[in-house]
């Protein structure tokens, strides 16, 4: 491979030597170029031969590629610096740098992320499971300088057919283009810029084997809608996105089921899935990076979610969510808090025909959680944070009013506090330990593992 | 991946002659980045600089980081007669595209100033930000220039902090070795 590629730039170098002969040179002018060029072969030929020796060694040594091609040029140093420094890059083509090159010339990338986790209950061991939790592959496509594709596939839970559990999803599917340097705009299928989490949810990313509480039961991660939107940065640090999307569906609420209790919109979220689409929503959201380390930001979404389905008693519900985060990681110290808080509006009327079933639609939902993280421990390949976490999070704060003896009563507020781990190797790989303490319902205190990948 | 690698050499001898500045995202050019760095000189001279092997492993001693290459994009500024430091272009990826960037160095090998030319990642364009590149100035290879440990971390854009960062170091380790006066 290394051999093929330097013979083809030696030819582009010596071709583009010829022609660059001007075509009224003498004849001993040329005689003098062809010597020269002869002299060049030579040295090439000899650093070829070297550099054969050393890519059979290298194809043996893969990990120490950089290091050997490295030592082979400086070998043959003079006599490339002799023919062309273009030569020269190519032979120091290095795991790194061929990144780079692959970069220059590349335009579909793939890359991909999962997590795979083992939970035991504290006190029901009959409980524990292992999961294949998630499974992504993601492409990008870049159709110019300023336009590109970014997709996210998802498999969920392993298996996917109408007897399992999984779910095999779209979980991102946008084109974006630069309008100018600090502006884009992107239309697709594409995560709401909303909390800590939801635009950055690899395992790599974020503390515990699962995702924290608030945002998946508040702020339903991974959170995605159908629309338009432009983001735009400033060199002060600060950003903004701003977009018109589809939004939630109201009429999908079940209230015979736990879902609605479990996380409010991801109970009616639709997910690009034949969405419908008669009421759309908004979402703004602006960052402040400024300061190095710092971040703080907030996002608000609202939409309405009757979508103007018949006779459906909500149709005016309007669902807001916003939140509020910071996170400082100015060196091993990792601290983040976020706030959220959402709202459905008009629900009275619809709930009273939920009378009887345990989980009519909440008028409030809120939580919020405080993380402190530290890196206790690192060398060049390995490192170790722990963390705590403490979160207090209600999936149905408030109901809207009801008739007397119809009303249910708000849930208490859950509060979690999750101790662990991150056991890091490289950039892209995470082993992870926690235990969750729950403070509502102890029976659900449990141990967890897990092992992600990124890249 | 396959066509990749064969375009490999193309696409060095392209990085190479256009230096790797000629991307839509552009915000500065190499030249503007210069004058930028070095706003008092009155001249700039490319000094191609060849590391040789005994370099190359002093390099990878001091940044802790594979030298990766032997021919670095070097323009030496002057005033008059008068060296002021050198300007360094690399490129870097930074989760899936090209970062490219200019590193300002004193004659003492530390560093002056960053410029960010090109940044293309949806993400993690913070990097152009002034106070997150004031953290480098002064710096030398050996202290204070990994993600972490002196230099602060980007929410949301890891990847590109860190990669950035290295290449920094390794620029400053190449100028310890192979410039310092």
């Amino acid at each position: 491979m290394q051999n093929k590629r330097i013979s083809k730039a030696i030819c582009a170098a010596l071709i583009s030597a010829a022609f660059a002969a001007p075509a009224h040179a003498g004849e001993a002018e040329l005689m003098q170029k062809i010597e020269k060029l002869a002299a060049e072969l030579e040295a090439i030929k000899a650093e070829l031969a070297a550099t054969r020796k050393k890519t059979e060694v290298v194809e043996q040594k893969q990990d120490a590629i950089s290091t050997a091609v490295a030592a082979t040029t400086a070998a043959n140093s003079a006599a490339i610096s002799a023919t062309n420094a273009k030569v020269d890059d190519a032979i120091a083509a290095s795991d790194n740098a061929r990144k780079v090159a692959a970069a220059v010339t590349s335009q579909t990338t793939l890359s991909s992320y999962g997590e795979i986790n083992y939970t035991r209950p504290r006190d029901n061991s009959s409980q524990a499971q292992t999961d294949v939790a998630r499974a992504v592959i993601a492409i990008t496509h870049r159709f110019d300088d300023k336009t590109k594709m970014v997709s996210e596939f998802e498999w969920e839970h392993a298996v996917t057919s109408q007897s399992d559990q999984g779910e095999s999803e779209v979980e991102q599917l946008y084109v974006e283009h630069e309008l100018r340097p600090g502006l884009s705009a992107k239309a697709g299928l594409f995560l709401i810029p909303m909390g800590l989490l939801n635009t950055s949810h690899e395992p790599t990313a974020y503390y515990g084997v699962y995702r924290n509480f608030v945002e998946t039961a508040i702020i339903p991660s991974t959170w995605r809608e159908a629309g338009f939107a432009l983001s735009g940065s400033l060199d002060n640090g600060f950003s903004w996105d701003a977009g018109l999307t589809t939004g939630f569906n109201l009429s999908k609420w079940d209230a015979a089921s736990d879902e609605g209790r479990e996380s409010p919109l991801g109970a009616i979220h639709q997910e690009g899935q034949l969405a419908k689409s008669r009421d759309l929503s908004f979402h703004l959201a602006a960052n402040y990076r400024g300061i190095p380390g710092l971040l703080v930001g907030g996002a608000v979404f609202s939409g309405k979610a009757g979508q103007g389905t018949p006779d459906f008693l909500a149709d005016q519900a309007r669902v807001t969510i916003w939140d509020l985060h910071a996170r400082y990681n100015p060196g091993k110290l990792d601290l983040s808090a976020l706030y959220t808080r959402g709202t459905i509006s008009n629900t009275g009327a619809l709930n009273v025909t939920f009378a009887g079933l345990p989980n009519p639609v909440p008028s409030l939902f809120a939580g919020w959680y405080v993380q402190g993280a530290y890196k206790v421990w690192n060398d060049s390949t390995y490192s170790l944070t722990p963390f705590i976490r403490y979160e207090q999070y209600n999936t149905a704060k408030a109901y809207a009013a009801m008739p007397q003896g119809l009303a249910v009563p708000a849930t208490p507020d859950e509060k979690v506090t999750t101790v662990g781990a991150s056991f890091r190797i490289g950039e892209g790989v995470v082993l992870k330990a926690d235990y969750q303490k729950f403070q509502q319902d102890s029976s659900r205190d449990r141990y967890n593992l897990g092992v992600g990948y990124s890249f | 991946m396959i066509s990749m690698h064969k375009l490999a050499p193309l696409s060095l001898v392209l990085l190479a002659s256009a230096s790797g500045s000629a991307l839509a995202t552009q915000y500065l050019t190499a030249e503007q980045a210069q004058q930028t760095i070095f706003p008092e000189a009155n001249s700039f001279k490319p000094l191609p600089l060849q590391l040789n092997a005994e370099q190359m492993k002093q390099v990878e001693k001091l940044s802790g980081l594979p030298a990766r290459s032997v021919a670095w994009r070097t323009v030496a500024a002057y005033k008059d007669d008068k060296l002021l430091g050198y300007v360094v272009l690399d490129d870097v990826v930074g989760k899936f595209e090209l970062i490219s960037y200019a590193v300002g160095l004193q004659a003492d090998a530390t560093v002056r100033q960053i410029e960010i030319l090109a940044y293309r990642e949806s993400h993690g364009f913070e990097i152009r930000n002034a106070n997150w590149r004031k953290q480098f100035v002064g710096k030398t290879a050996s202290a204070g220039m990994v993600v972490g440990d002196g230099i602060a971390n980007i929410s949301g854009a890891t990847l590109s902090c860190t990669h950035v960062t290295d290449g920094v170091r390794r620029i400053a380790a190449v100028a310890q070795v192979a410039l310092k006066k």
